[in-house]
């Protein structure tokens, strides 16, 4: 009964504390992921203001993959990519298991889905994403096999920033990194004009209902 | 005499009428009703100043407060560095390793206090925190340009006798003349040209050849020789107004100004003494909920998830992470929370074996230079010690980002470098340094914030007000964010109003 003894302490050293509800089953990072969260907010909701998002429910070898092009440098090293270069010194400090440990605790969180902030032609954005499907999934659950992240969830302003950073070769231009190399060419020919990234961001922003998550 | 007569708010209203005295805005005298019916419980979210300025506050007015501070130490930006102590940088984690001295220490966030920021005096004084008088402009300092006058730093007082000079010139000239737009009589003619030869020390023709403001050249065994008048057109090539030079026109740099002896986190050490509330620290929070009759916080600490229900909630979380917090605030109300935008400031620190600044006559004060560190600052205190702690560095905004983009090795090597060529040598008493990026620190990820005048005249009173039960307070929250000033007033604000509802509410429950 070691929890229960803890909260007694916490309530004799505030006299107002009580656990939280039952049947509350959040994750609660550990100190060293308590970092992930200060930009990411609580249960990686997102914020927009620290350019970082949501990422809460991310599909763990997504996250995974993503941490160690961070960590190598494969992601987050372009100049102009201050937000990435941000996320790559704490990818950087991060060892193999830790990676495994927080794509874990990343995949377990939860919010509500990401507030709608680009307003785009959504008709127009469905045409697009067409060309998408093969590696993102037709509701953008994601490949797996194929190496295609999810993106129902992701925030509409992050997607448009990413498209536009796989456009203006602020990301898909390093060697070491094979996948945004793919997809910096295949945003070039299909999402060439700032339009049709609003347009197709959202789109997608439209499929996170449709999975019912 | 009119302090005998009226009092020393008398003699205070009668300065500012007098044109005595800068105002911020008369410190309010906190008369908080004591807790009663309308609730006393308070939960505060952050131990930055104004956090702990109301939990000091209600504390003393009978309320029951607990404090929620989601990093290892309470102080938000108020950081002052010494041996050993921990440099929370995101990605890199760094400790300060100047030698164990209370002399060597570093204000890594507020460093000065000036005579008119009565709210941070007024708890000094309260709190027992002794002041000492800090040096922020020194003519004996350099103003360095490395395109200019051959790289080689000029003392900053021959910049201001130069400029003083030039400028009268052409005064004294454009007098001569009558070149106004609408001409000026004999007399005021006259002067205007005794004005001009005597705040520029023309010469009896209304030249200006330089002047021994500007420094002697000569020792004091010999006859008094001048520095000759630097090239003008050279001085306004290196934007010489542009910086650190003209600093002490700013009326929150202006001479002379106050610093904590031993370190600014002695006001938070002040406060952290005088408090019985606890203050959890790294307890992060996690939702904040209005309720009809009060509010609740859920927080995480050691492994577990933790509800505090409170009958007020003084927020003093950086603005900029409201919205990564799951709240009920109203749409309004975390629409202005996200406009703000964090600021990025940077600063760096060394600590120098020998006090080499002081054989060149400089005794604290700022030296400004047009390569990327912008400032050197030389310590107020120590005089003549062995050693001293330096500032190596000192930017603002998006000046930043160059040095945030480096490790912090490479932070300390480029500054290193900038300094030798203003101090020869300067590398070689380097013994330590350190590094804050306020845009990378953990649970800051900025310092200060701005608002477009739009978005201010939109948001600024909406978030000065309550929400239910909720108060934002911070530096964010006044007119001169990342001023230790700003977070005192914000929490004055907060403190009326709470009283007023309090006083309302006890009105009501009387009369029941």
């Amino acid at each position: 009964m070691n929890g229960g003894k803890a909260v007694l302490a916490a309530i004799s050293v505030l006299g107002l504390t009580s656990p939280a509800k039952a049947g509350d089953e959040l994750p609660i990072p550990v100190d060293e992921f308590v970092y992930c969260t200060v930009c990411h907010g609580v249960q990686m909701m997102g914020n927009r203001i620290l350019q970082a998002p949501r990422l809460s429910g991310m599909a763990s070898w997504y996250v995974s993959r993503q941490m160690v092009a961070f960590k190598n440098g494969a992601r987050g090293v372009h100049e102009d990519d201050l937000a990435g270069r941000q996320m790559q010194t704490m990818a950087a400090a991060l060892s193999s298991e830790q990676i495994a440990e927080v794509s874990s605790f990343v995949a377990a969180t939860r919010s509500d889905g990401p507030p709608q902030t680009v307003n785009g032609d959504v008709d127009a954005g469905r045409d697009h994403y067409v060309t998408c499907y093969a590696c993102h999934g037709e509701n953008g659950e994601g490949n797996e096999a194929i190496g295609g992240p999810p993106l129902a969830g992701i925030n509409d302003w992050y997607l448009a920033t990413q498209l536009r950073n796989y456009r203006d070769g602020r990301r898909g231009t390093n060697p070491d990194d094979n996948y945004g190399f793919l997809m910096r060419a295949a945003t070039l020919v299909f999402l060439g004009d700032d339009k049709s990234i609003d347009d197709v961001v959202s789109y997608i922003a439209t499929l996170y209902d449709n999975q019912g998550t | 005499m009119v302090g005998a007569a009226g009092g020393s708010t008398a003699v205070y209203q009668t300065a500012m009428a007098m044109g005595l005295m800068r105002e911020t805005g008369a410190v309010a005298k906190l008369d908080l009703l004591r807790a009663g019916p309308a609730g006393k419980n308070v939960v505060v979210l952050g131990a930055g100043l104004a956090g702990l300025t109301v939990a000091y506050e209600l504390e003393r007015a009978g309320y029951a407060v607990s404090i929620i501070e989601a990093s290892r130490r309470a102080g938000g930006r108020n950081l002052t560095l010494r041996h050993g102590d921990k440099v929370d940088e995101m990605g890199y984690d760094q400790v300060c390793n100047f030698d164990d001295d209370p002399e060597l220490y570093f204000n890594a966030g507020p460093a000065r206090i000036p005579g008119h920021h009565r709210r941070v005096l007024h708890y000094c004084k309260q709190l027992d925190v002794r002041l000492q008088v800090k040096a922020n402009v020194s003519r004996p300092a350099y103003k360095h340009d490395p395109d200019r006058f051959d790289g080689k730093p000029i003392r900053v007082s021959r910049y201001i006798a130069d400029a003083r000079g030039f400028l009268s010139e052409l005064v004294h000239k454009a007098a001569d003349k009558n070149l106004f737009d609408s001409p000026i009589s004999a007399d005021e003619i006259d002067r205007l040209r005794a004005f001009a030869s005597s705040y520029g020390d023309l010469n009896a023709d209304g030249k200006y050849t330089g002047s021994r403001r500007g420094g002697y050249k000569s020792g004091f065994a010999e006859p008094a020789e001048n520095y000759p008048a630097l090239d003008f057109a050279e001085m306004l090539d290196s934007r010489f107004w542009a910086d650190g030079l003209a600093s002490s026109e700013n009326p929150d740099w202006g001479e002379p100004l106050l610093e904590a002896i031993g370190g600014m986190d002695n006001i938070v050490k002040g406060f952290v003494r005088n408090l019985r509330s606890p203050i959890v620290m790294n307890a992060q929070v996690q939702s904040i909920q209005n309720r009809a009759d009060g509010i609740d916080v859920i927080y995480n600490h050691q492994g577990q998830r933790r509800k505090i229900s409170a009958d007020w909630c003084f927020n003093n979380i950086p603005t900029h992470f409201m919205p990564g917090i799951p709240n009920n605030l109203s749409k309004e109300y975390k629409a202005g929370l996200a406009s703000l935008q964090p600021e990025k400031f940077f600063k760096i620190g060394f600590q120098m074996k020998q006090r080499f600044w002081e054989r060149e006559g400089i005794y604290g004060g700022i030296t400004s230079t047009n390569q990327r560190i912008n400032q050197i600052w030389y310590p107020s205190h120590g005089i003549h010690g062995k050693k001293g702690v330096v500032l190596g560095a000192y930017t603002f905004f998006e000046q930043s980002n160059f040095f945030e983009r480096m490790t912090p090795d490479e932070r300390l090597k480029y500054a290193a470098n900038c300094g030798d060529k203003i101090h020869p040598g300067y590398s070689d008493y380097i013994e330590a340094g350190v590094s804050i990026p306020w845009g990378r620190m953990n649970h800051m990820m900025g310092c200060g914030t701005s608002w477009t005048p739009e978005e201010r005249v939109q948001y600024y009173k909406l978030l000065q007000q309550p929400d239910g039960r909720h108060y934002m307070i911070g530096d964010q929250i006044s007119y001169h964010s990342s001023w230790q000033e700003g977070a005192f007033a914000s929490a004055e604000v907060a403190l009326l109003d709470l009283d007023q509802r309090v006083r309302a509410a006890s009105t009501i429950s009387g009369k029941s």
